[in-house]
């Protein structure tokens, strides 16, 4: 508990990302690898993790995303490869290190017949706190109402919270979340987001692992994409987005625009019908949309732009297919 | 709360919330206690001329406590593996030593409360045990037995992966154990041979200990060599138990 000082003090006062993430690395890796039996969970990865950096760690199932971030907190050891994690080795067992970290496993633990609110006091008495923990980690996670159900009558999503919680308990400064929002329905989804978000406002570096491409545009400072076990992209959303060239799309109610007045608009590469809107397909959406606005008018047209999601899509395709 | 009080805590609900364990723990070796003990009840034990209780009320305490100590640290360890909870622990700072004391005192604990409940009722009249000034020797064999039978569990539940397996392996030591041992029948009615094969067993020598503790049957000579013997497998069961923990089912 001597750590959490030092975040408090370091609070950035903006939301921006990037800029406040610290120049001080909070994982290094270099040269990774991983292999079960003739899986190569990981295949030589090299990546740093910035001090206050919301990490996003996409990428199909099976490409070693949880193999990875078990590495990075010593809870699986590398065959190869130097893996720093807040200047320190985590392996093997590293006690000056584990305080510092706290970590969701994609497979919760639980100790068995105990309420939720025991549950919590055990694992901060084993962090050496005291069990009056319990109450303010239970409400970060809207779970006071159910406070004092065994851990097995909790539902999925209700577990998964409770795993959060117990993750978050020690206030550490480097926390692993694996999927923490798989179980979870909209509500607690988003309930989710704002306490993340403000973990990072308090300066904590976040790692953490999605299949919910918005989530991970909405929420990360940088992706890594991991296709068998390799990065294969790592950037800014937004630059991600922006490299990937995926067209832009111009929707148009049928009937407004034929198909062929449509194709030879500026910029169209493809026109397409689909759900009662003829749709245009182009990579300069600015000169298609004037030349759209002059025919017909801008009032019922609707755009939709390349989501992560789309370059995700691109990116891991491509590489599977390959 | 420290580490050792909360696994400890933790321990404790666990255990009496789950009630089959309470009741193997327990109500089923006073059962045996019971019925023995009243089929038997006034009988002389033939060429010995003890009782019959003397024999039976030591070796179904015996019994139990090693039985429990065993199974209860086998089934937590396969237990918690697959629940992670072990990863779970790995991750805090708390020492896997903390883990492991408090579960120790929680067994010493059982093993007592299990000894004063069998012994409590095989001095009711209806039983006729009655206890020699020695009984409180009794409680460093009592001791060195559940540590015996606890490093035995260790290595049954870092080796077993599902309960099933646990019981499946525990099951086939304790029972052949604790017949081959007189945990049962007086050991005193079985052929020579048998009585051989017992000394390999560590029930046998908890069930001497006991038995003479308790009923002033043998000698301090018979207690020191029990209580040797019993830390001696301690010692062969503890080097088996740091070999094969696991934190977690894969590696
Ligand atoms: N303990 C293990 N023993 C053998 N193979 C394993 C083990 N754990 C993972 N693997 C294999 O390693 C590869 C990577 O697994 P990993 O769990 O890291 O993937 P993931 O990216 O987290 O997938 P998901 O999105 O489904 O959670 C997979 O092919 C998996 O089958
Ligand atoms: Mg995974």
């Amino acid at each position: 508990m001597t750590t959490t000082h030092a975040i408090e003090s370091s609070t950035p006062s903006s939301e921006e990302p990037i800029v406040e993430a610290g120049t001080e690395s909070a994982v290094v890796l270099d040269g990774v690898r991983k292999r079960y039996g003739d899986v190569q969970a990981v295949d030589g990865i090299s990546l740093t993790i910035r001090r206050g950096e919301f990490f996003g760690i996409l990428g199909p199932n099976g490409a070693g995303k949880t193999t990875l971030i078990e590495i990075m907190e010593g809870l699986r050891q590398a065959d190869a490869g130097t893996i720093q994690v807040l200047g320190m080795s985590p392996w093997p067992r590293n006690v000056a290190l584990l305080p510092r970290l706290g970590l969701q496993t994609q497979k919760s633990a639980f100790f068995a017949r105990l309420t939720a609110r025991e549950h919590l006091a055990t694992v901060a008495a084993l962090y050496g706190l005291p069990a009056t923990a319990a109450g303010p980690a239970l409400k970060l996670v809207g779970l006071t109402g159910e406070a004092d159900k065994r851990v097995g009558d909790l539902s999925g999503g209700q577990r998964q919270r409770l795993a959060i919680a117990g993750a978050l308990i020690h206030e550490p400064e480097l926390v692993f979340l694996d999927e923490p929002t798989a179980a979870l329905d909209t509500q607690a989804r988003r309930d989710l987001w704002q306490v993340l978000r403000e973990l990072k406002a308090q300066g904590r570096t976040i790692v953490y692992t999605t299949h919910h491409l918005d989530e991970a545009e909405a929420l990360c400072d940088r992706v890594a994409i991991v296709v068998t076990g390799a990065v294969i992209a790592l950037d800014t959303p937004h630059r991600l987005v922006g490299a990937a060239h995926v067209p832009t799309r111009v929707m148009v109610p049928v009937g407004q625009l034929s198909t062929d007045q449509a194709g030879a608009l500026p910029g169209v590469i493809r026109v397409t019908v689909e759900g009662g809107s003829v749709v245009l397909e182009t990579t300069t959406a600015g000169a298609t949309l004037a030349a759209v606005g002059d025919l017909i008018g801008l009032d019922e047209v609707q755009t939709r732009t390349a989501t992560l999601e789309d370059v995700y899509l691109e990116l891991t395709g491509s590489e599977t297919r390959s | 709360m420290t580490a050792f009080a909360a696994l400890s805590t933790a321990n404790y609900k666990a255990s009496v919330r789950d009630k089959t364990t309470v009741f193997f723990t327990f109500a089923f070796p006073l059962l045996f206690l019971v019925v023995f003990g009243l089929i038997f009840a006034g009988q002389e034990v033939e060429g010995s001329g003890r009782n019959y209780i003397d024999y039976i009320a030591p070796g179904v305490l015996s019994w139990g406590v090693g039985n429990a100590a065993l199974f209860g640290i086998a089934f937590t360890l396969m237990q918690w593996r697959n629940d992670d909870i072990l990863r779970l622990i790995r991750m805090t700072p708390t020492p896997l030593t903390t883990v492991l004391a408090s579960r120790y005192t929680g067994a010493l604990v059982i093993g007592l409360v299990q000894a004063v409940l069998f012994v409590g009722v095989a001095l009711l009249p209806a039983f006729g045990l009655s206890l020699a000034g020695s009984w409180p020797l009794a409680l460093p064999v009592l001791l060195l037995g559940v540590t015996a039978f606890l490093s035995m569990g260790v290595v049954v539940g870092s080796r077993a992966n599902t309960p099933e397996a646990v019981a499946a392996i525990a099951n086939s030591i304790m029972v052949p154990m604790a017949f081959l041992s007189g945990s049962f029948l007086p050991i005193d009615l079985m052929p020579a041979w048998l009585q051989n094969i017992s000394r390999a067993l560590p029930l046998r020598y908890m069930n001497d200990g006991i038995s003479t503790a308790l009923t002033g049957s043998g000698d301090l000579a018979t207690i020191g060599l029990s209580s040797a013997a019993l830390a001696g497998f301690t010692v062969v069961f503890g080097v088996l138990a740091v070999r094969t923990f696991r934190w977690s089912n894969n590696s």
